[in-house]
Formats: C-alpha cells, structure tokens, sequence
C-alpha cells in the first residue's frame, strides 16, 4: 500500500464561543447552513480533492449526534471520529492526543470554514519549498452590512497581524493585534533576514494549515502550547530565525542558552537533501548572498486566495447570519455542482408565497396561506396559518403558531412560538416558548436560568 | 491669480532642478580645505560635472546651484564648462545661487522660497548626487500622486539595494514602511544604532490592510517636490535636513496636512550622493564598473573630448598616459591625461588623476591619487587617499584609510596609518602635530557629548573601507547563541524584571557596604526583592554573585580591581555563604564570574586569584570548577587565565590522594 501524502484532521470540538446563543443546545459544527450543517462543506472539501478518510475531532458527549446526522449525508469520505473528554482543550492539545495516528504530513481544518478556494494552492507551495508549515489566508469579504439578530451589539472582528516576505511568501511573523498596545516590536534580525515584508492586518486566518509531521512530534516536548494559531504557529514562525547550533559549540556554558536542541532535533534535513539544496542553483530569493531560504530547515509559508474567492468562518453570529443568505447564490462554486436541494421531498409546503430563496429541509409542514422569503427552514419544523417568515433561519423542529411575523430572526432547536407573535431581529434560544401575541425586536429571547449558565461559562 | 496662471504655465515648459552644492559637514577634511564638495574630483571629472549631466539626461531643463561657499570657484567652473560646451549646457541653464549666511540644508531651501524662483514642481538635490535617473516618468507620476492626494509634498526616490551591498551607507541604513500605493508611513534611519529591536506604531498597521516594511533600500537623496514643500520648510525652521523635514511630515500628518511618496528605481538606473569617504569610494567604483552608464569615463563626462580607452577589467587608460612594458594595471583602474607610471609598478582598483608621476616599483591599492602628485619609487598606498599637488619621496608608505590634503610632502620613508594630514598648521584650533616641514597630522576633533565608542564607530565607517575589517554587526553568529528572548516579538518581562533585580541588588549591597549593615540584613533585603520581581532561585545566585563582582566598578571607578574586590568579597562573605548552598548554585556562581569577565577585561586579569579565594572560603567545590572549566571554551583568553588554577587545583588534588593513599 502507498503511503498517504496527507492526512486531514477536521476540528469539530469547538464551543462556538463566540456565538454562544445559539449552540448552547446544539454542537457548533451541526448548525444549519443551507441545507446542510457546518461540518459538512469542510468535510466536503476534502473529498473534492480526493481525500478518501478523514480524522474528526469531536466532544465526547457530542459524538453520537454528530455521528448520526453525518451518516444520513452520504460522504464518500470515509470518517475516524476521535473523542475527546476534556472541555478546555486546546487546538494544540487535540493533535497531541492524535499523534499517534498521524502517519504522514497533515491537512488540518476547521469545521466552520466555509470556502470555495482551492486547497490545491496551499499545498502546492507545502510541496514546492517542502515546508514545515503552511497557512491559507483569506481577504476579508467585501463591505456589507446585515442587521444581526439579537441585542444590538458592536462586533469587533479580531484582526491578526501577519508579516509575509514580499518576495518568498515566507511567514515570518503572526500575532493577535490585540497582544499590542501602542508600538509593534519586531525583532532586527528579522528585517535583516527579510529585508522586503509585507505586514497584512485585515487578512483572515483560515484556519486551514499543512504541516509537517515532525511539527506534531515537536509539540509532544512542549507541553505549554495549547491552541494552534494562538501558540503553536508564532512559534514555530520565530524559530525560523534560529540556526541550529554548530557541533563544535564551545558557548555551552554561557549563561541563559536554553537547551535549543528542541526543535532542531524534529527539523532535520536528510544529507542527501541537503546535498541537492547545496548544488542546486535554485534560490528563493535574491538581494544577499545567502542561500536558498537562508539555510533554514524551519520554513513557514504563506498563502494568501486570491480575492474572489469566497471565503467565511462561521464562528460568530454576523458570519452565522450573513453565510446563511449567501449560500444560494455560492453553491455552485462551493460544491462544485453538486445536486442543490432546496426544498426536500419529504416536506409539505401547502403554502405557495415560498420564493426561491428559501431552503426548507425534510419532513417540514408548511401551512396554506404562509409567506415565505429568503429563509431557511430546519427539519420537522412547522408553521401554521397566516405566519410570515422572512430573512430568517429556523433551525430543526421548531413550531410556529398563527399569525406569526418573523423578520431577520434565527430561531434555535425545539422553539414554538404562539399565535400572533411578532419578531424582528431576534434571536431565540433553543427550547423556547414564545407567549402569545409577543412583540419583540432586537432582542434574544431566552429561558433565563440557561443565559445565566452561559454567562457563567 | 497670476500666481497661478504661471505655475500652470511653468509646468508645461520648463523643469526644474535644486541642488545644493554644500554639505555642511566635514567628513572630507582635509581635501576639501580648499576645493568645494561639489568639485571633488571624481574619477578625474568634479563631481558638479556627474550631477549637471544626470540632470540635463534626465529631462531638467533649469537648474539653481546653491552655494554657501567657494562661490567663485564654483562660478568660474561653471563658466569654463559652458564654454567648452559640455553636454549639459546645451540643453539645462544653470543659475548659481549664492546665500552666504546659510548655516543647513533647511536654511538654503528657506532662503529659496524667499528668492521665489520655483514655479512648479521640482527635482531636489542634496549634495554630491551622481545618477542616471530617468527624472521625467517620476516627475509625471508625482504629478498624478498630487491630483489624487492634494496633500503629497514630496517623492523620495530609493534604489534597491540588498544587505550588505556597498552602496549602503552604514549611516544611513534605512527602514521604511509605505502603503502599497507608496505613500510613505514610517521612514526611520537606524544608523549604526545597536537595538535590537525595531518598534512600529500599531496604529499604522491596523489603518492600512496591508503595509510593506523595506530594510532593502539606499537613499539616493533625489527627491521630487512639490512647491509647498519650500513653504514647510518656511514655516517649520527648525527642519535642518531632509530627514528632518521627512520625519517632522510624518509625524505631524495631520497638522501639517502633507504627506510623502516614495518611488523605487530598479535595474539599469542608479542614483547614488557622494556623503563620506566610504560612499565615495563604492561610487567610483560603480562608476568604473559602467553602472552609471552613459556616463562612464570612456564616453567622456559632460566632456566632447573622449580622451580614455575602456580596456578590459575595467581599466580605464588616458591616450597620453606614460606606461612601461613591465608595470601592470590588474584591474579597475583609471589613469588621468599625463601621467606615467614607472617600472614595475602594481596599480590595482585605484583611480590616478591627471598628471601623476609614479616611480618605479611602486604597489598602489585601492587608492585614490588626485592630480599632479609625485609618487617615489619603493612606495606603498594601499587604501588612503592622496590629494592634489603632493610629493611622496622614496619609499613612502601609506595605508590604513589615510588622507593626505594637498600640497603635502612626505619625507623619505614616511610610514602613515590612518592619519589625517594636511600641509599647513591648522588655522582653525583644531590639534596638530607637526610631521614634516609641509604634513601635519591633523587629529580627530574629540566629540564631548558621544561617549568614546559610539564616535570610534563613528570615524571608522566614514573612512575608506577595508575589506579585512570586521563589519560590526554581522547577526549569524548571534542568531544561533542568541537567547530565544531576543526574538519574540512581544515584550516579554521576564529579562526586564531579572534586570531590575540586579539593580537592585547592587543598590542594596552598595549601601550595605558603605553603611556597613548587617549582611543578615542585606540577605532579607535581596529575599524581598527577589520575591517583588519573581526571579528564580538560579537567577537571584547568579545576580547576587553578579552584583557582588561588578561592585568595585560602582564604588572604586578607575582603582585597580583586585585590592577593592579584597574587602568586599570578605565582607559580604556571609551573603555568599547563604547564596553559595549546593553544587548547582555553584555553578550558577561561576557561570557569574564568566559573564562579569567577559565584559570587564580588570576581572578577566585577576580570575584566578577570585577562584582561589572562593575555593579557599569554601565556596566552591573542587570538582565543580573542574566540571565547569571543562566546559569553557579553549580559545579565549578566559580559558588562558582560569587554567593556571585548575592546573593547580588538579595536581593538588593528586597530592591530596596520594597523601591519603
């Protein structure tokens, strides 16, 4: 049998943090989008170019519902599915709890991007410089402005500051803008290396990273690191300016040198490789007389998509909302036209003001005399007399009375809502029930013993 | 209004050109006692000739030479060339301006916008820029910047230059960051400052999407103005450079509404200023090695005449040089009209001006000999630079980055290394030493605010280069031993804080000392310290120890080490026996010691005699120093000095096992 050039790792153990309102009762990776959850568009992904297994990180507790509304999808990809117990883990310790069943170089994933890039560019440039780490960024989606549902807050999107070689697409610096106050400090030996860097602060971070396998072997030694992009890249990004130390190293008993065997004893590089780099006339940059790459044996990469590629991470409640509008219009490109279903055959739709961007999903009932507008209806859910939905998502069974109004409003699992109701830009909890003849706007609707949970969380 | 209708009118006709001819500094002391920067031979044609001619090919058709000084002689220059009709003078009018009282490049750009000369924009010139730029592209995109940006003053014009070139001015080692349009953000000179850290505003990478950060630039000092620029100049008079004025724009953006563009040039076109002896010499050789091509010597500069042949490896020969069969031009040199060379003379990477007289046997290198100089037989000039009219008698050796101003004569046998000698006492004050009849040492003007480091530094890079010197900062080496600190980009506070402790040390045990506490006291003292600045227990040794070493700096500055140290050691004995516990705080110790030596040579010298003191207290542990001197590196001079002891120890011990045995 041959080896695997990649294995892929999609993490699905994620909270949904930073939209807590809505995955409170459901896992973050199973929330609607189109007519499929989350998981399933990475998922997807890597079947397009070819993976046929996947490695999926998932809860303990979840496991079993992801499980079983994964099988009803009918992948061709095959999916080991790795529990795991620990709430607070990081992204970091979920590779260390799989290194030993990575065999091969690997392709990790989030399961909350939802893209129609390539991956094929990525690793591409992980072949072609046989880097130890690559990344995908994306552009930032153009201007926009949807009302979010739910309490009018101001979403402050976290920005990063990623410094790439203008001329090698080498990765040589990320951080969090928000770890700065006022003065970024960058090292000297970095702009002496790098004398041309393009410092970008609007990119996305993907989360979509190649990496060698020794990066996992390396993380077994350091214990500390716990999430991917927040540690282990800004890591393994500053090492790129160390040398490994020379086997005649008379400095060893200067103070303060920490032992640098670490990571140099994963990023070796064979004599023959290092043979072919030596007489090669290759080199990937020009202006100093160094070598190709500078002689390093810890190279990240870049990539940046290219900007009309659509792009989106569904992990805050503006991109849940916003992803969930543009998914008609994006289908083709992302699937590449896969069958698009928008309204299952086992729905009742009686009603016939349902235009054509509504998505409704199995065994839904849809009553006579009901408006529906740009709206994506969850299964079992059901909707009675006279109701309007419009610009909304009703995620599964929920049930909607007579005479209801809802507008710009994301409805969680098991929610009625009660006759003569009327909702604008809210959003409300999952198990919920609307008294009747409720008008509320801009708010989120929810038991409040189950907030308070949240909130302690 | 007329204002105006003239401006729209003067940027369809005509271009215009401010150089600057005086440069305000004294970097080519003692050549330019009496000949202005801007006639500075170089390779035999004044520099003024380079920089008319880049102008005039570079599509300027008036161009206003700024004098300060030496105003005749500039004047008359300026005249002869227009009478032999150089090539400039055919298609560029020059206007020389003359401003006596200008004291800086900002008070020149003051006096001419109150001269009101400039209609539109403008190219401007800082002194000594020689160049092929094609100006006119550059000029109409700073043009279409303006239309867009009402604001932008100015486009600098940068050339790529990678690390390490030699056309990098170690001054003027540059970081800028600029928006992808080109709009400059941040234009930092770093200089030879040592930081090992560059700190950007965070503000400037979160407004833009994306910024580029350059460390692979050169200055050229040829930038394109906007007419406001005369008028900020104006109104912000303590703007004494460019630089100032770049940096003053930038930081007040929004108060002074300006904003500065950059443009690269690439390939076959160079810009380059004369500023130093060091960009000097990478100048000329760009120069013989056809950068600055067409001009180049062998298509005569600015000269109808073409009077040298271009022969290969860039030898540059004039018709009616006098060569002999036996002497050997190797490679990169020029020789000027008239002069001849002698028997078995070397001439390698070296410009000979007009009418030098080289004798026989004669090894020049690297050098630069102005015109109608005599050279003797037997000489030796190896990177130095002689000036016009000089007489070197037999024998003469001179090497190691001299310069010797006109009309000196060297005795027989003079031996020069890295002098500076002029052929008059100075008139000035500045200190002299009398060497011969017509040289006088001139010495470097002691600076009183630069320590002394900073200013050696300082007069090592403007001189010639010498390839067998060490660059001062070359990183590789660093990078590997370089603690991981140095590289994160956050500021970690860990090593601040250890810093803190150690000062704090110091201060309690020099206060303990001179108020003679209770060391108990003072250990209680560095306890708390300890736990205010969370410092390990490895690092409170080796910092105590540390502290307790570099104390006779504090309290006995300039006394010999050891007889201060004595007391000291002896007193704080007791601290030494709480810190000094077990083995690896004994290694922490000597880990100490090795780091005080390596940066204080007065401890280096006595290491020894510290062991034995502390091996005789009982501090340290015989095998411990062993273990740890196995470790040192056997090169240095620490090694050199610790091994007597350990000699000793070693045969001691073999005593002590014999006797028991």
């Amino acid at each position: 049998m041959f080896n695997l050039e990649f294995q892929a790792v999609v993490l699905a153990a994620g909270k949904g943090s930073r939209m807590h309102e809505i995955t409170a009762a459901k896992p973050k990776c199973l929330l609607p989008v189109g007519n499929k959850p989350l998981v399933w568009y990475p998922l997807v992904k890597l079947q397009e170019i070819g993976f046929k297994e996947v490695i999926l990180i998932v809860y303990d507790n979840q496991k079993s519902e992801i499980q079983s509304s994964l099988d009803k999808l009918n992948l061709n990809v095959k999916i080991e599915y790795v529990p795991i117990k620990n709430e607070d883990q990081g992204t970091a310790d979920s590779l260390r709890f799989i290194h030993d069943k990575i065999k091969t170089d690997l392709l990790i994933l989030s399961c909350d991007l939802i893209s129609d890039v390539n991956l094929g560019g990525v690793l591409n440039l992980f072949r072609m410089h046989d880097a130890s780490l690559c990344s995908l960024f994306l552009n930032p989606p153009a201007g926009e402005h949807l009302t979010v549902p739910g309490p009018k807050t101001k979403y402050k999107p976290e920005r990063d500051l990623i410094g790439i070689d203008s001329q090698t697409n080498r990765l040589v610096f990320l951080a969090s803008a928000s770890d700065f106050e006022s003065t970024v400090t960058l090292p000297k030996a970095l702009i002496k290396k790098h004398t041309q860097i393009t410092m970008y602060s609007n990119l996305i971070d993907s989360h979509v990273y190649v990496m060698k396998k020794w990066v996992v072997n390396y993380l077994q030694t350091e214990p500390s690191i716990s999430t991917i992009k927040g540690e282990l890249l800004p890591h393994i990004i500053r090492k790129q300016l160390l040398k490994p130390k020379q086997k005649h190293d008379f400095n060893t008993s200067i103070v303060n040198t920490k032992d640098e065997s670490g990571v140099f004893a994963f990023a070796s590089q064979t004599n023959l490789d290092r043979l072919i780099q030596e007489t090669s006339s290759f080199n990937d940059h020009h202006g100093d007389l160094k070598p190709s790459y500078h002689g390093d044996l810890v190279r990240c990469f870049a990539y940046i998509a290219k900007p009309n590629v659509f792009g989106i991470r569904v992990n805050t409640l503006p991109a849940y909302h916003s992803v969930n509008f543009k998914i008609i219009d994006k289908w083709e490109k992302l699937t590449k036209d896969k069958e698009f279903n928008r309204i299952d055959s086992s729905a009742e739709v009686l009603s016939n003001q349902v235009d054509d961007r509504c998505i409704i999903w199995n065994s839904c009932k849809l009553s006579e005399k009901t408006s529906f507008k740009n709206s994506i209806l969850g299964a079992h859910c059901e909707v009675d007399k006279f109701s309007r939905v419009f610009n909304s998502v009703l995620m599964n069974d929920v049930v909607i009375k007579e005479k209801v109004a809802l507008e710009n409003c994301i409805v969680c699992n098991d929610t009625v809502i009660e006759s003569g109701c009327q909702l604008k830009n809210c959003l409300i909890g999952s198990q919920h029930v609307v008294p009747k003849d409720a008008v509320h706007s801009n708010e989120l609707l929810t038991q409040n013993d189950r907030l308070m949970e949240l909130e302690l969380l | 209004m007329s204002q105006k209708l003239d401006k729209s009118v003067a940027q369809k006709e005509v271009v215009q050109a401010v150089v600057i001819a005086e440069h305000f500094g004294n970097e080519f002391m003692p050549i330019t006692d009496d000949t202005p920067l801007t006639l500075l031979p170089l390779l035999n044609v004044p520099l003024l000739e380079y920089t008319l001619e880049f102008l005039s090919l570079g599509g300027i058709e008036e161009t206003f030479l700024f004098c300060c000084s030496n105003v005749v002689m500039i004047k008359q220059h300026i005249n002869s060339s227009i009478e032999k009709s150089a090539g400039w003078s055919l298609t560029m009018k020059v206007h020389v301006i003359v401003s006596e009282t200008c004291r800086s490049f900002g008070d020149c750009i003051r006096d001419l916008d109150a001269k009101a000369l400039i209609r539109g924009d403008f190219v401007l010139l800082e002194p000594g820029i020689v160049g092929n730029i094609k100006l006119l592209p550059i000029i109409k995109k700073h043009n279409e910047t303006c239309n867009t940006d009402k604001g932008a003053a100015m486009t600098l014009i940068l050339q790529e230059a990678g690390l390490g070139q030699r056309g990098r001015c170690s001054f003027e080692e540059v970081l800028m960051v600029a928006t992808p349009n080109n709009r400059v953000l941040l234009h930092q000179k770093l200089g030879t400052s040592k930081k090992a850290k560059i700190e950007l505003p965070l503000e400037i990478l979160m407004d833009n999407a994306s910024v580029n950060i350059y460390h692979n630039l050169k200055d050229t000092h040829i930038s394109i103005c906007s007419p406001n620029v005369l008028s900020l100049f104006s109104d912000n008079f303590d703007f004494q450079t460019k630089d100032d004025f770049v940096r003053g724009l930038l930081i007040n953006e929004e108060i002074l509404g300006s904003t500065i563009y950059w443009h690269l040039i690439k390939g076959n076109q160079y810009g380059a200023a004369v500023t130093n002896w060091r960009m000097y010499q990478s100048v000329s050789r760009d120069i013989l090695h056809r950068w600055l091509y067409p001009l180049v010597p062998d298509m005569g500069i600015s000269s109808q005449q073409r009077s040298y042949i271009h022969l290969q490896n860039n030898v540059y020969r004039s018709k009616d040089v006098h060569l002999t069969q036996s002497n050997s031009l190797i490679e990169d040199v020029i020789i000027g009209g008239g002069s001849s060379v002698g028997d078995k003379t070397r001439i390698s990477r070296s410009i000979i001006g007009e009418s030098v007289k080289i004798g026989d046997n004669v090894i020049i290198e690297d050098s630069f000999v102005f015109s109608n100089t005599v050279i003797g037989d037997n000489s030796v000039i190896q990177h130095s630079i002689i000036g016009q009219k000089c007489v070197l008698e037999t024998g003469c050796i001179v090497t190691k980055a001299s310069v010797i101003g006109k009309g000196v004569v060297l005795p027989e046998n003079s031996i020069i290394e890295n002098y500076l000698i002029r052929s008059h006492s100075s008139k000035t004050g500045v200190a002299s030493n009398k060497l011969a009849k017509n040289a006088y040492h001139i010495k470097p003007e002691e600076s009183v605010e630069s320590d002394a480091e900073d200013d050696g530094l300082h007069r090592k890079l403007s001189r010639l280069y010498m390839p067998d010197e060490a660059e001062p900062s070359d990183d590789e080496s660093v990078k590997s031993s370089e603690s991981e600190d140095n590289l994160s980009y956050t500021i970690s506070p860990v090593p601040d804080d250890t810093n803190l402790f150690l000062t704090e040390v110091v201060d309690s045990l020099t206060r303990g000392f001179e108020d003679k506490l209770q060391c108990d006291n003072l250990i209680l003292e560095i306890n708390s310290s300890r736990y205010a600045y969370n410092v390990s227990v490895k690092e409170v040794n080796f910092n105590v120890i540390k502290a307790i070493l570099m104390l006779p700096f504090q309290l006995y500055l300039g006394q010999p080490y050891l007889p201060s140290l004595r007391p000291l050691l002896d007193y704080f004995s007791p601290i030494l026996k709480n810190y000094i516990r077990n083995i690896s705080a004994m290694v922490d110790c000597l880990q100490a010691i090795e780091d005080v030596a390596a940066n204080n040579n007065e401890l280096n010298e006595c290491v020894s005699a510290v062991l034995n003191w502390l091996y005789n207290k009982d501090h340290l542990s015989e095998d411990v120093i062993l273990n740890w001197f196995s470790g040192i590196d056997k090169n240095t001079r620490f090694y050199a000095r610790v091994e007597p002891f350990t000699n000793w120890l070693q045969q001691a011990e073999e005593a002590s096992s014999s006797e028991e045995d």
